[in-house]
């Protein structure tokens, strides 16, 4: 097999990853970028949301992308998420909230609830349920991450 | 009343938290080592068959590959197991479940390790496997283990059972049957293992103990104790599921063939068909009642499969059996358990161990029950309850904290009659149900259960905790610095406890039985007494006056004119010296002479028990046969709330656990293949859960307790199928008696 090269913009730097096609981007991320915040939860079988990344303004499993389909994108991850040393709204609200147990779910829950408020900046209870649906949790039961959603949406963090 | 608290019981930030929004946090997977190898599992594609040769050359010759490892490569135990080494690292001439461990493969790149999997040649000669645990407790079963299938059998007699049955004008007799398991953890099970000089090795395991973890790879790999360290990457969830060993000793044996650094990483799959998950269980439960609703007998049978290996099965079953009865005084039992090997794929430890299964047939039957007589739910349950100096079946004497009881009842019949009262989605027919529950916390009497903690005073003012068991994510970090915190009289931000390393760290047990909290709180409140009576000792001699003129509140030294000094003072003073100031405390688990029982078939009765009640609204589609449960609310005592987030966090995480369990959650066989993913075993969603949903949080004193707190780790989960089942059966009069309570159940067309 042959081996391709691809440039994107990761978290706003220019980036280029030479690899075998075959491979996604999550297993670039984790193990050729040393980016580990996206997990694999279910066996890459786009079934937990775990290795969620942002791609061009959407929420995507990282498992199901092949890096052959990242060529001029713009990705961002959770380790691209703060801004100037300055946490995100989301990343204050998922620890404010009590949302965050493991963990391991926390990094793509909050780059979902991310895109979900860029699209909508105050989301129903119900928008927040549908939105989510595509990030497992087994700690929480879901209802502090969307007191967390629901804090950040309305600016109410302490600081 | 003011609370007389300065931190217990208050909602803080939890400090692991940061990292974990951030990417930053490193669970085992993720941690960077250099020339780190891959280790890769060939696994069986039998549920059962003999072993006929395995032919590796192959696999060797493939460049990048380091090592291909069978069972006789291991040097040391070629077997393990938590209670009966009976569990081959490696399988040995035959293999009894699909799925298990056959040749590890060590290789440079992910694909060198699959190009030889891909190329290693085993033979087998596939035997007739058994999957019904009924079927293979039979003799004329094939017999998967020397002594047999059956590995455990209770016979449990409490008062006089014909009699019981006599004095009865109802009795009821069911079979409830419940489901396999998956924890569920959101990271899969991982290790990560680095060969050192001198024969040492250190490990990183994702463990609920890793202690045990120690003791095993010393013993595979035949090196004494001292030379493995045990090390506790950030854990991706527990949930029982990682009392068993977490791919260490695999991993630690590739590391050791090599001489190099090895990570495992268990796919998704291979948690599922590899990895314990919880009993599915036969319940024939048979109960007699008066006309005034009073429970006179029961008599039970169980059959639990545990699958090929026998894990923490034969514990399991000791709660299982212990909380056949529920929270009622039920005078004249008889219960019998088995426990049985079959080639399913192995059981163990979940998040209730046993509880859910025996609440599921108990709170069911005890709504037939109440039908039956034609009694109100609450109303047969309050006749039931039991009461503070009571004898449960195992002969255990309730204390005080049964106090909880009679008010879950009260609690949940207000919201049961709210619930009641909400309007009708239009085609729908709704339901309410409540269910009862008793979760034991602690090991059980006879079980060792000693718990060894930490404290460093640090020259910067910092308490340091050496926790000695690890946090699965569930929060235990927070809830002990709470304690700490509050025992020495500093604030929260400047207690911090350190993860689990066995290199230097005291031996706290393994962190699960709900009751790490208890355990952990009432060590370190003991520890941080002798730490202020060592730093008053130092103080008084560096102010050259007796210890017994000086108090110690609140981060200063009080002298006897009034005046405050700071403790950093003096531990400056003191690191100067090279002294640090530490101090170590072991809290056992109480088992005191006058509620524990003695000479039980048990063997290990458990004496403490938590208390909760749940209340369920369905909505029930009566065409289709979908269940929606629109409200719920959860009631619980916790004794004390130390963290009132963390509280919560348990109680809303064990419900959505619990509604799995109750409607989606399955591990079948199909086409001879065990479900093996997400795809098809669903977890609940987002979507999936209650809209409305309520905690009602009760704090009943436990007096052995840190603060008066006790357990909460695994209750949430125990009430809440049998919760909606019985919301289920008021709304379409059907009593679905199998979990999880599916469309087709519900209209009657299987089952
Ligand atoms: S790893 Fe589960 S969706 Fe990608
Ligand atoms: S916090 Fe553990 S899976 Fe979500």
């Amino acid at each position: 097999m042959k081996t391709i090269t691809v440039s994107f913009l990761l978290n706003g730097k220019k980036t280029s990853v030479t690899s075998l096609p075959n491979r996604t981007l999550l297993d670039v991320l984790r193990e050729d970028l040393g980016l580990t915040g996206a997990k694999d939860a279910c066996g890459g079988e786009g079934e937990c949301g775990a290795c969620t990344v942002i791609m061009n303004g959407n929420p995507v499993n990282s498992c199901m992308i092949f890096i052959g389909q990242i060529e001029g994108t713009q990705i961002t991850t959770i380790e691209g998420l703060m801004e100037k040393g300055e946490f995100h709204r989301l990343q204050k609200s998922f620890v404010e909230a009590g949302a965050v147990q493991c963990g391991f779910c926390t990094p793509g829950a909050i780059l979902t609830a991310k895109t979900l408020l860029d699209n909508n900046p105050h989301p129903t209870d119900h928008e927040i349920r549908e939105g989510l649906s595509g990030n497992l949790c087994r700690c929480t039961g879901y209802n502090k991450m969307i007191d967390a959603i629901h804090l950040a949406e309305q600016g109410g963090l302490d600081d | 009343m003011t609370d007389r608290f300065l931190t217990v019981g208050k909602s803080l930030h939890r400090k692991d938290a940061w990292d974990k929004t951030t990417g930053k946090a490193l669970y085992t997977a993720d941690i960077p080592i250099e020339n780190l190898r891959v280790g890769m599992i060939v696994r069986s594609p039998h549920h059962y068959a003999r072993i006929l040769d395995i032919d590796k050359k192959q696999s060797l010759e493939i460049p990048g590959v380091l090592a291909v490892l069978m069972s006789d490569d291991i040097p040391g135990d070629k077997v393990f197991g938590p209670l009966i080494p009976d569990q081959p690292s490696l399988a040995r001439d035959v293999v009894r479940h699909l799925g298990e461990p056959v040749v590890l493969i060590i290789a440079e790149t992910k694909r060198a390790a699959q190009e030889a999997a891909n190329q290693i040649q085993v033979s087998y000669e596939p035997l007739g496997a058994v999957f019904d645990p009924v079927q293979a407790a039979r003799e004329d079963a094939p017999q998967l283990h020397q002594d047999g299938n059956v590995i455990t059998a209770l016979n449990i007699k409490d008062g006089d059972i014909e009699k019981g049955f006599q004095d009865a004008d109802h009795i009821l007799d069911d079979t409830y049957t419940l489901p396999r398991i998956h924890p569920g953890y959101m990271e899969p099970e991982t290790s990560l293992a680095v060969w050192g000089e001198d024969q040492t090795i250190t490990v990183w395991v994702s463990s609920q103990h890793p202690f045990t973890d120690q003791r095993f790879i010393a013993a595979a790999l035949d090196l004494p104790v001292e030379n493995v360290r045990v090390k506790s990457g950030v854990i991706g969830g527990a949930f029982g599921g990682k009392e068993d060993s977490s791919l260490s000793i695999l991993a630690a044996l590739g590391a050791w063939a090599i001489k190099g650094a090895v990570r495992l990483v268990n796919t998704r799959r291979e948690s599922f068909i590899a990895h314990p998950k919880r009993h599915p269980a036969q319940i024939h439960y048979k109960l007699g009642a008066m006309s005034d609703g009073t429970f006179t007998a029961l008599k039970a049978e169980v059959h639990m499969d545990t699958g090929a290996y026998a894990s923490y099965g034969p514990a399991v079953a000791a709660i299982l059996t212990e909380t056949l009865a529920g929270a009622y005084r039920i005078p004249n039992v008889q219960v019998e358990s088995f426990v049985v090997y079959t080639n399913s794929p192995l059981s163990g430890a979940m998040r209730g161990f046993g509880s859910p299964q025996s609440h599921f047939a108990v709170e069911s039957m005890v709504d037939s029950m109440a039908e039956e007589i034609g009694m109100d739910p609450v109303q047969i349950r309050r006749a039931n309850i039991l009461k503070v100096g009571e004898k449960m079946f195992t002969g255990v004497t309730l204390n005080e904290t049964a106090n909880a009881l009679p008010i879950c009842l009260d609690k949940a019949q207000e919201i049961m009659d709210r619930f009641r009262a909400v309007e009708v989605s239009p085609g729908k027919k709704a339901g309410v149900g409540m269910a009862l529950a008793a979760q034991s916390m602690g090991l059980g009497a006879n079980v060792p259960d000693d718990s060894t903690h930490r404290l460093e005073w640090a020259p910067d003012g910092k308490v340091l905790i050496h926790l000695g068991a690890p946090d699965l994510g569930q929060g235990l970090a927070m809830a002990v610095e709470q304690i700490t915190a509050e025992a020495l009289g500093l604030p929260y931000s400047q207690v911090e406890s350190l993860p689990l390393d066995t290199l230097d760290r005291p031996n706290g047990n393994v962190t699960c039985a709900s009751r790490m909290t208890y355990m952990a709180g009432n060590a370190l409140i003991d520890a941080s007494e002798k730490l202020i009576q060592d730093l008053l000792a130092h103080a008084g001699e560096i102010l050259e006056v007796p210890a017994k003129m000086l108090v110690y509140k609140e981060g200063q030294i009080i002298k006897e004119d009034g005046k405050k000094l700071p403790v950093v003072e003096f531990l400056g003073r003191l690191a100067e010296k090279s002294i640090t100031l530490t101090s170590e405390s072991t809290f056992s688990f109480p088992y005191p002479e006058e509620t524990t029982p003695q000479g039980l078939p048990i063997g290990m009765p458990h004496v403490l028990y938590c208390f909760g009640a749940q209340v369920a609204r369905v909505e029930v589609d009566p065409d289709l046969g979908t269940v929606e449960v629109t409200h719920f609310a959860a009631i619980h005592d916790v004794g004390k709330v130390i963290s009132q987030s963390g509280v919560e966090g348990q109680i809303e995480g064990g419900v959505a656990t619990g509604l799995g369990y109750a409607l989606y959650e399955t591990m079948l066989r199909k086409d001879d293949q065990w479900v093996d993913s997400f795809t098809e075993y669903l977890l609940p969603t987002s979507k999936d859960l209650p809209t409305h949903y309520e905690s009602i949080i009760l704090e009943i004193p436990e007096a052995s307790g840190p603060y008066g707190a006790k357990g909460i780790g695994e209750i949430p989960l125990v009430p809440t199928a049998p919760a909606v089942a019985n919301a289920v059966k008021n709304a379409v009069g059907v009593r679905v008696k199998k979990l999880p309570i599916t469309p087709e159940r519900v209209l009657g067309f299987i089952d």
